[in-house]
């Protein structure tokens, strides 16, 4: 079948009036949550996980999929409106994006960030389509040495790209890991680390553990702070419509953001914060005018929503091609496939190609309905911005039980839960972060499943990981950042002695 | 720096102990033929190095900032607070059953943050509970546990 057999598939399979409903209640989710700077997509996706599992496995993914994306065009509102990010990718949204506000240009703020990511979104979308395939016909070729290998720069890259200490996003990942061996053995099926706990053996729930490191532990964090209500910039939203001045000005930065996003998002531990950021800088750099760039500059808004949205789109690539999530988003959507029997990975498109040409097509359907959702009802997003944290911190919190209860109708979830909350909350107060931790824990089974075959196979030699070409480059790459990271601590300390020698 | 990192770093240090005393009872095996516990004690061994040196960092740097600066001028109490309801809630929802149980837990919750009056935290939780109610126990077939009363 070609390629456009399979759109018109996909299509079809998005099209179902259950799908569709699926994607619709994901992108509103989506733009909810991006809206409340309370919870975010992640703490969202892994509050509905549970409630994905009586669905298909298409309409979860579909739904899931939507919230990321529906967030990433929900956090352009706060951050233009309000000056607070509704999710982590927005944050660079607020320096021009609010500044835009406060000269009476809101409309014009919002226009340009939901049509650059709707152009963004929908460009990476086709990239999607187009590189995934090739991709995962290359690695059917990928043995285990090949996949260890490339978990390994995915880990590294990820804990690299830390917004904390480096040392210590290392900690969580080598936690992380260390939690995916508890359960069941993957080679024996014997226990280990249950504790004699019954409900430990299938390992401990990624849904209550991503719940309360993320969800309540986000909601504990807020608490401590005294909830007092948000300033909404007080201004009438008109001209959604960006003007013809405002088109010359943006697109070539929609443009840039599109490709700056694609390429980071299929890096591993890339994604929508780092290529907002990327993209911002890159725009005030080729500017003739830098000096307009915290000062209200359009560009400033369109190329990092374009960067964020399109790095949703690519970000699929290495999960529905090689089965390695390069996020945290991706990393629960791999878990939401696990539970559902399904394994990422390259023979995902051959065997179960109504979930990979469904997702693409109700992409561009998510898309759609974002356009509309955030356009001609902004009104109503700007409302549910004024609904007090007092009122909504109890609902999140009761969502996330029900979850986490919903799981296997057990008490040991919602036990499960609140450990990992106060954890979660423990770990952001000491200057730890929760997503490495998660995405190892995520990766664990593989990790050691494909290390132990590896092992098995080169009669227990080290060597195999770097005598093989793809795996050879992708332990060079990981001694580099390991390097690059140890250099300039060798540099300063090289320093440091050649003062105290003089 | 964060002023716990000596606390944090010994806690990683002792589990990373743990750990590896558990992945030898398991059963390490050897380089040809890994065993059960073999990713483990690597782990735990890795896990040694970088607490280790978490720790080492505290002692050679300079401390910043204060002992106290992470927790004080912040609303704990009420942390703690939500976090001991969520824990009886766990405990005795199966007991008392999820009708009773999420009225009272959410009558807590709208509550504890100044601002809402008790009545219409009341009102609040008694919505919340009877439109969740029916919407995952009827509409979505989710089996909650009844109680000593049946409810």
């Amino acid at each position: 079948m070609g390629i456009f057999d399979n759109v018109l598939t996909g299509f079809q399979i998005c099209l179902d009036p259950n799908n569709l409903l699926f994607c619709f209640i994901g992108v509103v989710i989506g733009t909810l949550v991006g809206v409340l700077p309370g919870i975010g997509p992640i703490g969202a996706i892994s509050l509905l996980l549970p409630t994905t599992m009586r669905a298909t496995p298409v309409s979860s993914i579909i739904m899931l999929a939507g919230i990321y994306y529906g967030a990433m065009y929900g956090g352009s509102t706060t951050s233009i409106l309000v000056n607070i990010p509704g999710e982590a990718a927005s944050i660079v949204t607020c320096i021009d994006g609010y500044q835009m506000a406060r000269q009476g240009r809101a409309g014009p703020a919002l226009g340009i960030a939901a049509w650059g990511s709707f152009i963004a979104g929908t460009l990476s979308v086709v990239g999607l389509m187009l590189v995934s395939v090739p991709l995962a016909n290359a690695a059917l070729r990928f043995g285990p040495p090949e996949y260890f290998a490339l978990m390994c720069v995915g880990l590294i890259v990820l804990t690299y790209l830390a917004q904390r200490s480096i040392l210590k996003a290392t900690i969580m990942a080598v936690v992380g890991l260390f939690l995916g061996n508890v359960g069941l053995d993957v080679v024996t099926s014997l226990p280990r680390f249950t504790f004699g706990i019954d409900e430990l053996s299938d390992g401990i729930g990624i849904a209550p553990m991503a719940m309360g490191l993320f969800g309540i532990a986000e909601i504990l964090e807020n608490l401590e702070q005294s909830l007092e209500a948000r300033e909404i910039f007080q201004t009438r939203i008109s001209n959604l419509w960006p003007s013809l001045k405002d088109w010359a000005e943006a697109k070539w930065a929609i443009l840039r953001g599109t490709i700056i996003g694609f390429v980071l998002g299929i890096l591993p531990g890339g994604g929508a914060i780092l290529s907002s950021f990327v993209s911002y800088a890159v725009e005030k750099k080729v500017s003739r005018h830098p000096e307009r760039f915290g000062k209200g500059a359009i560009e400033g808004v369109a190329g990092p929503e374009s960067a964020n949205n399109s790095a949703t789109g690519s970000c699929m690539i290495p999960l529905l091609s090689l089965g390695i999530p390069p996020n945290i988003i991706m990393a629960m959507l791999f878990a939401a496939l696990v539970v559902h029997g399904i394994q990422p990975g390259p023979l995902l498109i051959k065997d179960h190609p109504d979930i990979f040409w469904g997702v693409i097509a109700s992409m561009y359907v998510g898309n759609i309905f974002l356009l509309a959702l955030n356009l001609p009802l902004i009104g109503i997003w700007v409302k549910v911005l004024r609904i007090p944290y007092r009122i909504l911190f109890p609902l999140i919190l009761f969502f996330c039980i029900i979850g986490a209860y919903s799981i296997n109708n057990s008490t040991f979830d919602l036990y499960v839960m609140i450990f990992f909350g106060v954890l979660g909350y423990l770990f952001r107060k000491f200057g730890y972060e929760g997503a490495p931790l998660v995405m190892a824990y995520v990766l664990g089974p593989i990790f050691e499943q494909s290390l132990r075959q590896s092992l098995l196979i080169s009669g227990g030699s080290f060597m195999i990981f770097f005598t093989r070409p793809i795996s050879g480059i992708a332990m060079g790459v990981c001694f580099l950042l390991i390097l690059s990271n140890m250099f300039p601590y060798i540099k300063k300390y090289r320093q440091r002695y050649e003062e105290f020698e003089e | 720096m964060n002023p716990y990192d000596r606390v944090t770093g010994l806690f990683w240090l002792l589990l990373s102990a743990f750990i590896c005393i558990e992945s030898l009872h398991l059963g390490v095996g050897t380089l040809q033929t890994p065993g059960m516990g073999f990713m483990a004690f690597c782990l735990s061994v890795l896990l040694g190095i970088l607490s280790l040196a978490l720790f080492l960092k505290t002692i050679f740097k300079k401390e910043k900032g204060e002992f106290s600066s992470t927790f004080s001028g912040t609303l704990w109490k009420r942390v703690l607070i939500v976090v001991i309801a969520l824990i009886i809630y766990a405990v005795f929802m199966p007991k008392v059953g999820y009708l009773i149980s999420t009225f009272l837990l959410m009558g807590f919750l709208f509550w504890v943050v100044k601002g809402t009056k008790w009545w219409l935290a009341l009102v609040y939780s008694l919505l919340t509970t009877i439109i969740t109610y029916y919407c995952f126990s009827v509409w979505l077939r989710l089996e909650f546990p009844e109680g000593l009363f049946r409810l």
